[in-house]
Parts: structure tokens; sequence; C-alpha cells
């Protein structure tokens, strides 16, 4: 991993500061920018961990059937087709035919039926494992599941429960009639209260008696907390349709069954692991030849909202094997995308990989990066920025190091400062608009620039034999990317990694830039009240600091 | 930023569409090949278009299409099966913005587009990859395994690890199109 730069959700935290990136709460407020949203709305960055999450499509993972919302639960979520899992290995298992009759002279017979011949079985590509082996096969190839469905329905784990549902049900239809006329009245009072989280809740009340009661406000002495807290107490004794003590006896494990089965072991591999039993919801047997094939669990679009406004951040399409989206508001759309490199890092990959091409063997770019192109304590690194513009209107952006302490690492350690010190540009930059693709696809210098730009562009060309001392402020301007230097210092002790938080502010117009305004640069212009300011924070990770201690022994490696 | 991949002008050959193949990757049956424009064959890859469909007549046995990668010492080889007695092979599609990592093997039927495939994989005959999959280094995708859209798979067997994020096929649009730009022939005065 090179350096990267990660940007930062509020969900988790309570003040508008992000936690120091030495403490562990950092990473779970801090996201690559690809995994982000961004609801216009609130105007705020969302994360997977705060949105709302509602299904919008089930399907299966194996034959890509789109299985209808309303007959999923009849079907236990699962496939109801062709689809199995192996037991043992968890592969999907295919539908193979017998081998053709032997016709005695050691050839085998060209199959006369396209299918091939009963009986069906079904054969793990993987794991080799098959369904003749625990007596299943089937008289035809297709709708295997409505084949097993008989063997399946007689199971003592399915009668159990549909004995549970059937017990169940009038007490749930009951209280669904308490319920959905009290809940809709608590639900106004809660203070977080939103037409998802209100359906939510009522839809859970409806479908299970006891969670309707969690309304905090409500809690104490409510008369409709008291009404259903009675209906739970009216609930009858369940008596269950096997006696648990004797569930051995019908194949699901436990007792002096498995103690036989033990006396009789040769290999390990005669029993299931756990990982193959854990899925069934019955006690089972414990040997892997009673493992049966598993329908395939479905899967699920989503759509995603904003948690405090519900606006619909992502809202894929209906089919299920379609990757666009009818809705989609990421956080890359809006934010300045950055990334972070070191020059000398760079360099030195690009001399390994040229190296290699000399040398005609393969680059092994990878595991070089750590020796030759690390930082060393005590020296001063320069580090690139690249902003790129996914707006169509020119930002200006200010950057600024979060001040830190590291907190104390080991017991008796003090908090001191980090042992590194940054220095960005702290003056404003702006990065221009970005163009449809097209635009750039001619040369670059065709691109039209604004007059400022050009004149940095200038002057950045007539600087270039000199451009390695300076190392901070903006380096190039290109297209829709401004590179800026930074430099980091590290100190004689340093060591650990080099984490920062960077706070980002950029300016945007709001509204349309009408075609006069070319020097729209201008500091000045911010005061105009049609553009909008945005902040937001990142974490910047240049890597690991190599000790000085190892210094002498990575040499070492290097000669 | 990202540094350059330097290549030997002698070792590669640079078509009018920019697919740039090794010399040293061995391609069977060049006629039944397809590739799709800016396309990278690494060294020592194998790709097999002369096993081609029984029958009179073209066949297209393997086609990529543009910005696709076949990493160092890669096999790509059609899937076959004996069907009603006859043994035969049947053609493989890849789709845009393919990665296939250094070692891997695929005998796929079809890969869509924006998938990445990492190093070392095996890749069974008959495996249908949907559009922006990412399937980890070292995976073994058994035979006739189907993979969804938007998943990532890893493990032996693969099996399906997380949901990818939405963002997925830009990412990926993104990294095989700078991929082929980092991509230079390095002059011989270096």
């Amino acid at each position: 991993m090179g350096p990267n730069v990660l940007y930062h959700c509020p969900c988790l935290s309570t003040s508008s500061v992000p936690p120091p990136p030495h403490q562990i709460s950092s990473s779970y407020s801090f996201h690559p920018l690809h995994e982000l949203f961004f609801c216009e709305e609130c105007d705020a960055v969302r994360c997977n961990r705060c949105v709302s999450v509602e299904v919008s499509g089930y399907y299966c993972p194996n034959c890509l059937f789109e299985v209808p919302s309303a007959s999923v639960r009849a079907e236990k979520n699962r496939c109801a087709r062709n689809c199995f899992m192996c037991p043992n290995c968890r592969n999907t298992l295919s539908v193979v035919p017998s081998d053709p009759p032997d016709a005695g002279d050691g050839r085998l017979l060209a199959p006369i039926s396209t299918v091939g011949e009963p009986p069906f079985f079904l054969y793990c590509n993987h794991c080799r494992w098959d369904s003749s082996e625990v007596g299943i096969t089937f008289e035809k190839p297709t709708g295997l599941a409505a084949q097993l469905q008989k063997l399946e329905d007689s199971a003592p784990d399915s009668l159990e429960f549909d004995r549970l549902k059937e017990h169940f049900e009038p007490i749930i239809r009951a209280s669904s009639l308490s319920s959905s006329s009290t809940v809709p009245s608590t639900s106004h009072s809660r203070h977080h209260s939103n037409p998802i989280t209100a359906a939510a809740s009522a839809a859970l009340a409806r479908d299970i008696p006891g969670v309707g009661k969690y309304t905090p406000l409500t809690r104490s002495g409510r008369s409709s907390g008291k009404d259903r807290s009675a209906n739970k107490d009216e609930m009858p004794e369940y008596k269950s349709r096997l006696d648990i003590t004797k569930a051995s006896a019908y194949g699901s494990g436990g007792g002096d069954v498995d103690v036989d089965f033990m006396r009789r072991l040769e290999t390990v591999s005669e029993v299931a692991s756990l990982d193959q039993r854990w899925t069934y919801s019955w006690s089972t047997s414990l040997e892997t030849r009673d493992l049966k094939p598993l329908r395939i669990p479905l899967h699920s679009k989503h759509s995603k909202r904003c948690p405090a406004c519900a606006h619909i951040l992502i809202k894929p399409e209906q089919k299920a094997q379609s990757v666009r989206y009818k809705i989609k508001l990421v956080a890359a759309n809006y934010l300045p995308a950055i990334t972070v490199a070191l020059p000398h890092q760079i360099e030195m990959l690009g001399h390994i990989s040229a190296e290699a091409t000399k040398r005609g063997t393969k680059s092994t770019a990878e595991d070089d990066r750590d020796t030759r192109g690390g930082l060393q304590a005590g020296k001063t690194y320069p580090f690139h920025m690249a902003l790129t513009n996914p707006l169509y209107d020119p930002i200006q952006v200010r950057l600024s190091v979060q001040r830190m302490h590291v907190a104390p690492s080991g017991e008796g350690e003090k908090a001191r400062r980090p042992p590194f010190a940054i220095s960005i540009p702290t003056t404003p930059f702006s990065v221009a608009p970005f163009a449809e693709a097209w635009e750039y696809e001619d040369d670059e210098d065709m691109f039209a620039l604004d007059d400022d730009e050009l004149e940095a562009r200038l002057s950045g060309r007539e600087k270039e034999p000199k451009a390695k001392s300076k190392t901070v402020g903006v380096l190039e301007k290109r297209a829709n990317v401004t590179v800026v230097g930074g430099e980091v210092a590290l100190g004689k002790e340093a060591r650990g990694e080099i984490k920062f938080n960077m706070l980002v502010a950029y300016t945007y117009r709001s509204d349309d830039p009408t075609p006069s305004e070319g020097h729209d640069i201008s500091p000045s212009k911010k005061a105009v009240p049609e553009t909008k300011t945005f902040a937001f924070y990142t974490v910047v990770d240049l890597g690991a600091i190599i000790p000085k201690d190892e210094d002498s022994r990575l040499e070492a490696y290097n000669v | 930023m990202e540094p350059p991949i330097y290549y030997s002008r002698s070792e590669f050959i640079e078509t009018d569409t920019g697919n740039k193949v090794s010399r040293r990757a061995t391609i069977a049956g060049p006629q039944n090949i397809i590739l799709g424009g800016k396309t990278i064959i690494s060294s020592g890859a194998i790709i097999r278009g002369d096993l081609r469909r029984s029958g009179p007549g073209h066949a297209v046995v393997i086609s990529l299409g543009r910005y696709c990668l076949v990493g160092e010492g890669c096999v790509m080889r059609p899937p076959y099966k004996t069907y009603r007695g006859a043994f035969n092979y049947y053609p493989m599609k890849v789709g845009d913005h393919v990665h296939i990592g250094a070692g891997s093997v695929v005998e796929a039927a079809t890969i869509g587009n924006h998938v990445e495939i990492g190093k070392n994989c095996v890749i069974g005959k008959f495996t249908i990859i949907k559009d922006c999959v990412k399937v980890a280094d070292n995976t073994i995708i058994p035979p006739n395994t189907v993979i969804p859209a938007l998943s990532l798979f890893a493990g032996s067997p693969g099996r399906f690890v997380e949901d990818l994020p939405e963002s997925t096929q830009d990412m990926v649009e993104v990294h095989t199109k700078q991929h082929y730009s980092r991509f230079q022939p390095l002059d011989r005065e270096h």
C-alpha cells in the first residue's frame, strides 16, 4: 500500500473535529472516497455505516433469476429452482446424468436423449461430493427444488418450524390489531422520527409483538405499553413436536449416537466441521455422510437513503445484473479527489521498472517499494497532492493541517507532539472545472485556459529547471487537476506511521457562471453570496517511517 | 502521479488500434483471436486461439474487449465439453476493462466488463462472470460457477465475500485507462 487519503464521514463523531489519526476510532470514521455518498439536501457526506438500506429486489446468485418479493418468504429466502450448494465445500452443484448403459463391448453408447440417462444427481465440481452418497437422486434434471420439496417438508426441522408459526400466528394477528392503532401515535413523539423509521417500527411492531414497546419516550406508564405486555402474558405455552431429550434418535446428533459414531471413526473427514453444520436450523448429525445439499440463499439489491432527510442516495436499476443506477449520489461527484504521492518513491519505482526492462527480467517494484523508496527518520521529504475537480465550475481550495498530539502509546508515556512536521501551502488555490472527456483527448496545450491560469502555467514552466528547490506550493495545473507540493520533516527518533488530518475547504459557485467572468480566481470574489463553501476532513497517510536502527540493516541488504 | 511501467520497445508489437502484444507471449491461432484495442498481452502469456470449434468456416475462439490486460504467464484457453457424444471447444468472450493478474489460468465462457481477476487464480471451465466483479488473488473458481455483478469472490472454492461499492465501474475504468497510459516503451538512451 502506497500513500493514500481517506475522507471523513461525520456520522460517528459528536464534535465537528474528527479523532486524531493515531486513535483507533479514526479508522472507523474515515473511508475511501469511492465508498462515500453525498446528500444534496443536507449538504453532507454519508457513508455505508450511516445510510439506511432498503431491499429493492431479490435474485439468485447462481441462476440470476429475479425472485418477486411476494414469493421470497414462501421460498424461505432461497432459490426454488435448480440451484444447490455443496454441503461439503459450498460450491454450486451441477446436475449430472448417470452413465449411459454399457453395451457390453467396453465402449460407451452415444447417449440418445439430449439430457442424458436418469437417475440424475447433484455433483460438486470442486470436491467431488455427489448427492447419491446421501441417497438423493432425481427422475428428471429440471425443477429439482420441487422434487426435493417433499423431502424437505417432512424433515423434522421444517415441521417444527411450521408448528411454531402456527402457534404464533393468532398471537401476531391479535397484537397487530392493537399495535397498528397505537404505533403511529407513539412514533410522532419520538424525536428522531421520519417516515422511514416510522414505517420500519410499525412493520416491526406488526411482525414481532415485543418490539413495538421500545419507544424510549413512552416507556413509562402508557396504557398502550400495558396492553401489549398483557398480550405477552397471555401467550399460551408452546409444546414442541419432538421431545428434545429423544432428539438424537431422529438422527439429529447428541448422546449415545455420537459416542457410538466416534468409536467407529477412522478418518477426521468423516466428522462434519462446524462450518458445514452451522447453517442448519436444527441440531444435526456429526457425520459428513449425512450432509444434505443446501438451497442457495438469495442475494438482494439495495437502495440507500440519507439517514437525516430520507432522500434517496442510491437507487439501482430494476434488472438484477445491471450495474447502472437510476439515482447515484456518490461523494466522488461532489468532493475533489485527492491523491498523494512521494516523488522520490515514484522516481524509484520508475527506475526499478526501467532497470528491470533493461535486464530483461520483470519488475518486482512492489517488493522494492518498502526498502528503497522508504521514509527514513531524520530526513525531509517532499510530497505531492493532486486535487481533481469533479464539478463543472472552478473551485477554490484551501488546505490546512489539523493540529494534533500523539496519544500516549505506552503506559507512563506522556502525550507528545508528533515526531514529524508537515508544511503544506495555506493560501487558497484554484482547480479548473471538469470538462467532458473528449475535450482532453486533444493536445492539452490547446485546452482553453483562463489568463491567470495561463500565466501560472507559463511561469511554472519557466521555473522548471529550478523546480526542485520549490517543494511547497502549487506545482502544476493541467485540465481539472492541480498538483500542490508539501513537505514532511521527520524527527531523528521518529517511528511509526506518518498520518495527519487535513481540513479541505473548497468554494464553488452555486449557480452557473456568466461567461463574462473570466477572472473568477481572485480571493475577493469569495464574498459574493452566490458562492458556497464546503469543508471536509481527510486523513493523509504517507506510509511508515523506517527507524534509524533499521537503516544499517537495510543498507547491508541492498548491497 | 503513478510511475510509468516501462517495457522495451523491441519486445512489444503495437497494432493500429493500440494493442500491445509481447513477442514473448504465445499466441496460437491468431486468426481466431480478436483484441478490442488498447489491450496489453504481457510476456509469457499463452492464448489458445487454435482450440477452435470443429466444423467448417471461420470461428472466433477468444475475443477480448478494450483496455484489457492479460498478465505475465497467464493462460487463456477456451472451455470444452463432450455434448451428445461429441467433444468440442466453445468460444470465450471477455468484455472491456478486464484485468487478469499474472499467472492466472482462465477457461471462462464469458467475462463481463470492468472485471478484475487477481494473480494466480484459476477460473474454471464455463464460468460466467458478470460485470464489475473482483476475484481476489489466489482464488479457485470451480467449473460452471456463475459470479453475479458487483461481487467480490475469494477462496478455494471461490465464494461470495461482499458486495462491491456502487462506484466500482468508474474506479475500474479509471484504473485500466491509467494502466494503459502508464505502460510506456523505454528508449534505449536511458
